[in-house]
């Protein structure tokens, strides 16, 4: 698609640096956060806190604090009871430990909600809870993945520790042949540090009781549309009950991408008090209280042939879900999206989740990004190793446009993906050669540069593959005033969507950017869409509000056209002027056009609709992929260990782009993350549970000071969407992080390797690989923390099934583990013989099987689904007595436990 | 985020200022600046019944020349301080290291005093006010005290001040003429308490160095002084100098700790190289002049 060719105006607006239309009134302190919200009669809420990481609730006394002034309520879990709640995920998925608003007889974490004080003022509220007396019965909490595996469970209702796992640890006996048959492998191990997500605005959450069961509910969130569904949904309250609206919002970066157990604690209690309630989040409670993300542990060995081709991978994964995560999450994405961009013949992985008493994880930008870490860094020390240039090493690997289409090992199908294209770009803007000369000068007078590659893939603007990404709303009218009004179903915590959105409709109507008013950030507004959440709203709002501002300038073509008794095709739009080709004197003013719409329906052609409006629901392909090359040069100090970063330089494929300034301003914010985590960022847990930076004192966020000036590549490969967008939302947090990781290595490379990658990359840890010792006492303290993984399989019972006596005949309740949650059906298996044959049952509908085979109490089958993606399942069931157990190999999402019992 | 309840009075006055703290019994914070001590209200870690807010007093501000030395009013804002030609003048060191207290924008409200008194361990003021040889003035209703800077700090945030007691002076005796600047510091961000640093004074003779007044900052539970190194610079020759030798007997006297940003063991390190780096290029600067 030529986006220069459908243009319609002679003002070009997509492409352009527009100033953006949210900047006067944020600028200025006009925004309209949560907290400027205030309501007649309005109370707040401050909540009582666990201070310990695990235990049983004793007691919880409340009657000093009730005497408190202003203080109207206090609720604990036995009060919210009364209103009954089913916490989602992500998915939309009901959360399997049972996840309580606040603590139910039991605390898992630091920071776990016990009770909401509900005042006249916030200060009235904090006051009382200070004199909230909770006793606990301490038990040992787990805080690492290596607690995790040996402990007791932390939910007293499950069996272990693991909140998810996905993966085939016997695929590795395929992989390993291809690991010890190899000219070379290199294996890496990376133990991510917790982050916490630390918008400049906390959470927030009003809610304004309406009527007999409405509620409007002011909240911080990344889609208004997705947190009045999720409300309802969990509340069991008619869908159109709840209002969300969100006007500015200070970042989400995924942990507003659902409402959790505060905000919904919020709705409720507006509910049981009948009063409009709020509560803002302070940064106590943001630091520590919401819900965290990355702290992965993961290790990858990659196997090279001579010429430095990668034959096989295995990876071996594991994150702390925390207690109470957004979800049971194994993060099936960091393997689904490790390897399209590379030519891999084999992979093979095992993913797992882990609970532990320290709080719960949620999303945060890229949350797959650790794909990226661990293949980029990994990739550049093969090159090391085996004596390969880095950049000459991707060349060799890298699956360019003239590879395409091509499938990866997993299955994943690319076919207009472009990180060897955006490399190319990269190497061709900078002086690779130059800058080595430079850095063997520098290493002569003990100074140490270092440059870092990394490339990568993103899948964005996700819609119907799984819920509830969908598609967008675009809802365009011109007033009768000739002004263009939008109403869309998108949302900004800073992304500029009004901006780019007005760009677009600007361009495709032929209208003054200054002319058009978007309305966004309400439920009632547009229809459902997740809003900001996996690089979508450019590539499928955008799409959606492409379409719509043609079909709409059609209509006032259509018009004037009927006006000026002229065909169609020779009428244009041009800066709020329509034209009719070859009769200047026939040109009106839209707003002209607009006064007949409205006002002369008698003027209209035969059987024309009055006004001028245009709806537009866009559902764009299922997956849209972004690419990009990082490259980035730093200066190490040998002396202290310190980073400087001398230049960064990114060339991303994003196709069409709406506005530099928004798309650079999206890299650049998630490059400066990448560089928090690398170099800063870190929530650390003591060994008792408890969060160790709960002040910006000791949570360092990168400050402007950090940051450099990054330089910009665009490359622009259309997509196949509607305007040719692709998602640049995510990128920078991806892609970051190892492009500075690997600069640092190169660094350090004349001191060793960076064995085992323990991030934040702190002065003291650079220090580790100058000196070769454990200046930073980082080994030290894992080599503690490691003995108790040692201890781990404490269940190792090998049970010899029976062979059935009963049979397999009949139902069955099974529970299949998927990444998007446990799916429940009924499965009905019929034997004759050897051969079996049957259906599976579930709320989706039926499908039959069969040719499946019976041996002793082993039944295997195969059922190919075409949803989320075509894939087979592969079944591998063991029966034993009224119980089964057993493996569905999924695919590219790996295996999946299944349990079930006879009905 | 809100602080738990207090009274609050703004005296205009130190001895009425004294009296309220005197009659509070030990219930009352002083607020100058309220850099940190703002924070420490809203996280209730300070529940103070009584703030007394000393921004009205007068004789609390500003820098004035004494017998022998430079007095600084604890009220004195830092950003008026590093502006103020007397001190650019007469304590150089003073000057640098107050560059890089916090930000721009902190150190206009935040305050000379404040920072001494605090005593935050990694700070750059305490160290500062310990290697210049400063004396605290303390002023109480009952009395009137001056206390030896290196005196006046006994563990992390704790002082010889009593409740009652209020910090009316901070005064830096006079260094020789063309006496030298010793400052190093490393930390993460800019503006962020030092993970280790160092801040003195040296003054030469002849080619040799006649005094010495040298500070360790994030180095242990307090300022230090690096006693060990001071006595080994005076009488020493420039020639003479060995200064990874004179380092590490700095970092000698040092207890440093480990915390989630840095090991004890990268602060002696990293602490040695930048305390012979400090040395080197301080005195190469002199001998260059």
């Amino acid at each position: 698609m030529n986006v220069q060719a459908k243009s319609v105006g002679a003002v070009r607006y997509v492409g352009t640096r527009q100033p953006r239309k949210e900047d006067a009134r944020l600028l200025t302190g006009r925004g309209q956060f949560t907290d400027d919200v205030r309501m007649p009669g309005m109370l707040h809420i401050a909540f009582v806190r666990s201070a310990v990481a695990r235990g049983r609730i004793v007691s919880i006394d409340l009657d000093a604090a009730r005497e408190m002034p202003g203080v109207q309520a206090i609720y604990t879990q036995a009060d919210l009871a009364a209103v009954p709640v089913q916490m989602l995920s992500f998915f939309f998925t009901n959360i399997e430990s049972p996840v309580t608003l606040l603590a139910d007889g039991r605390v898992a974490c630091v920071g776990d909600p016990i009770a909401m004080v509900i005042a006249e003022s916030r200060a009235q509220a904090e006051d009382a809870v200070s004199l909230v007396e909770v006793v606990v019965e301490e038990e040992t909490p787990l805080v690492t993945i290596a607690d995790a595996k040996t402990g007791a469970p932390v939910h007293p209702d499950r069996d272990d520790n693991i909140a998810a796992e996905m993966g085939d640890e016997d695929a590795l006996e395929a992989i390993q042949p291809l690991l010890d048959g190899a000219a070379h492998v290199v294996s890496t191990r990376i133990r991510h540090q917790r982050i916490a997500p630390s918008p400049m605005e906390g959470r927030a959450c009003a809610a304004s009781p309406d009527g007999a069961e409405e509620m409007t509910v002011w909240m911080g969130c990344q889609s208004p549309h997705l947190a009045a569904r999720y409300l309802a949904q969990a509340l069991g309250m008619p869908t159109g009950a709840i209002r969300v609206v969100a006007r500015d919002v200070g970042g989400g970066f995924g942990l507003k991408n659902i409402p959790w157990r505060e905000e919904v604690a919020v709705v409720v209690a507006a509910k049981l008090l009948r009063r409009p309630v709020k509560w803002i989040e302070d940064r106590f409670e943001s630091l520590t209280a919401s819900s965290h993300a990355r702290e992965q542990d993961v290790s990858l060995s990659l196997a090279l042939d001579e010429g430095g081709r990668f034959q096989a991978a295995w990876c071996d994964y594991a994150c702390n879900n925390g207690a109470w995560p957004m979800g049971e999450d194994a993060n099936i994405a960091v393997h689904m999206f490790m390897w399209p961009a590379y030519k891999l013949p084999a992979y093979g992985f095992i993913t797992r989740g882990w609970y532990t008493n320290t709080m719960g994880l949620g999303g945060y930008r890229g949350p797959w990004a650790m794909e990226s870490l661990v293949r980029e860094t990994l990739l550049e020390k093969a090159a090391r190793k085996i004596g390969i240039d880095p950049v000459e090493l991707r060349r060799r690997n890298l699956v360019y446009l003239t590879d395409q289409p091509h499938t990866s090992s997993m299955g994943i199908p690319v076919e207009d993906i472009t990180p060897g294209e955006c490399l190319e770009k990269l190497m061709a803007n900078i002086d690779y050669a130059g800058f080595r000369r430079e850095q063997a000068e520098a290493r002569k007078e003990g100074r140490d540069l270092g440059i870092g590659f990394a490339t990568y893939i993103e899948p964005t603007g996700s819609a119907g593959s799984m819920a509830p990404m969908t598609g967008e709303t675009v809802q365009l009218r011109i007033e009768p005033t000739g002004k263009v009004v939008a109403m869309l179903s998108t949302h900004s915590q800073g992304h500029g969507t009004a901006t780019t959105m007005a760009q677009v409709i600007a361009e495709q109507l032929g209208v003054a950017y200054e002319d058009i008013a978007v309305y966004e950030g309400d439920s009632a507004i547009g229809a459902f869409s997740p809003g900001a959440a996996g690089s979508r709203q450019g590539v499928i709002a955008g799409g959606a509000t492409w379409r719509a501002a043609e079909m709409l300038a059609d209509k006032v073509k259509v018009v004037a056209a009927h006006l000026s008794n002229a065909s169609v095709e020779t009428v244009t739009i041009e800066g709020g002027m329509v034209h009719i080709a070859g009769a200047p004197e026939m040109s009106r003013s839209i707003r002209e056009i607009a006064e007949i719409a409205y006002g002369e329906p008698g003027r209209l052609p035969e059987g024309a609709a009055t006004g001028l409006e245009a709806q537009y629901r866009y559902q764009p392909p299922p997956m849209t992929m972004t690419s990009a090359a990082h490259c980035c040069m730093v200066e190490v100090s040998a002396e202290t260990g310190f980073v400087k970063i001398l230049r960064w330089i990114s060339a991303e494929d994003c196709g069409t782009v709406i506005n530099p300034g928004v798309v650079e301003g999206q890299i650049a914010g998630g490059l400066a993350q990448a560089i928090g985590q690398v170099l800063l960022e870190d929530m650390p847990y003591d060994a008792r549970g408890n969060p160790l930076a709960a002040t910006f004192k000791d949570y360092l966020m990168p400050s402007i000071s950090d940051v450099p000036d990054f330089e910009y590549l665009h490359a622009n490969t259309p997509s196949q969407t509607i305007g040719g967008m692709r998602g640049v939302g995510e990128g920078g947090a991806i892609v970051g992080p190892p492009t500075l990781v690997n600069a640092i290595a190169d660094a350090l490379a004349p001191f060793g390797e960076i064995d085992e990658l323990v991030l934040p990359l702190t002065p003291a840890r650079v220090l580790d690989v100058i000196e070769q010792r454990d200046v930073s006492g980082t080994r030290a303290h894992l080599d503690g923390a490691d003995v108790a993984a040692v201890v781990e399989e404490t269940n190792p019972a090998e049970v010899v099934a029976p062979v059935m006596a009963a049979g397999i005949d009949g139902d069955w309740n099974m529970v299949l583990k998927t990444p998007m949650g446990p799916q429940e059906m009924v499965a009905h298996f019929d034997a004759d013989g050897a051969v079996v044959s049957g259906y599976l049952q579930a709320p989706e509908g039926r499908q039959d099987f069969s040719g499946g085979t019976l041996s002793g109490s082993q039944v295997k089958f195969e059922m190919k689904v075409e949803k989320p993606m075509k894939i087979t399942l592969k079944y591998d069931l063991q029966f034993d007595g009224d119980t089964v157990s057993g493996k569905c190999k999924m695919g590219m999402f790996g295996s999946a436990t299944v349990t079930g019992e006879r009905v | 985020m809100k602080p738990a309840p207090f009274d609050y009075v703004r005296p205009a006055s130190v001895g009425e200022a004294c009296r309220v703290l005197a009659e509070s019994g030990g219930g009352a914070t002083v607020i100058a600046g309220g850099q940190t001590l703002m924070p420490l209200l809203n996280l209730r870690m300070s529940q103070p019944f009584v703030l007394v807010d000393i921004n009205g007093i007068p004789e609390l501000k500003g820098v004035s020349r004494v017998e022998g030395g430079t007095r600084v009013g604890p009220a004195t804002r830092q950003a008026d301080a590093l502006e103020d030609e007397t001190l650019a003048r007469h304590l150089p060191a003073f000057i640098t290291a107050l560059g890089h207290v916090g930000h721009y924008q902190t150190r206009n409200r935040g305050t000379i005093g404040g920072s001494v008194a605090l005593g935050e361990p990694a700070a750059e003021m305490p160290a500062t006010a310990v290697s210049l040889g400063a004396t605290i003035e303390i002023t109480s209703s009952a009395r009137t005290r001056s206390v030896p800077a290196d005196e006046f700090y006994v563990g992390p945030y704790m002082t010889v001040l009593e409740p009652d007691e209020l910090v009316t002076g901070i005064v830096y005796p006079d260094w020789p003429d063309g006496h030298l600047v010793l400052f190093r510091e490393v930390a993460q961000r800019a503006g962020d308490f030092a993970l280790v640093g160092l801040v003195g004074a040296l003054a030469l003779e002849g080619g040799a160095i006649t005094r010495a007044g040298i500070a360790w900052f994030g180095m242990g539970p307090t300022p230090i002084r690096a006693r060990q190194a001071e006595a080994a610079l005076v009488g020493a020759s420039l020639a003479g100098i060995d200064a990874e030798a004179v380092a590490r007997a700095a970092v000698a006297d040092t207890a440093p700790f480990d915390d989630h940003h840095a090991s004890a063991e990268y602060r002696r390190t990293v602490g040695a190289r930048i305390f012979a780096r400090a040395l080197r290029e301080t005195l190469d600067l002199r001998s260059a002049a």
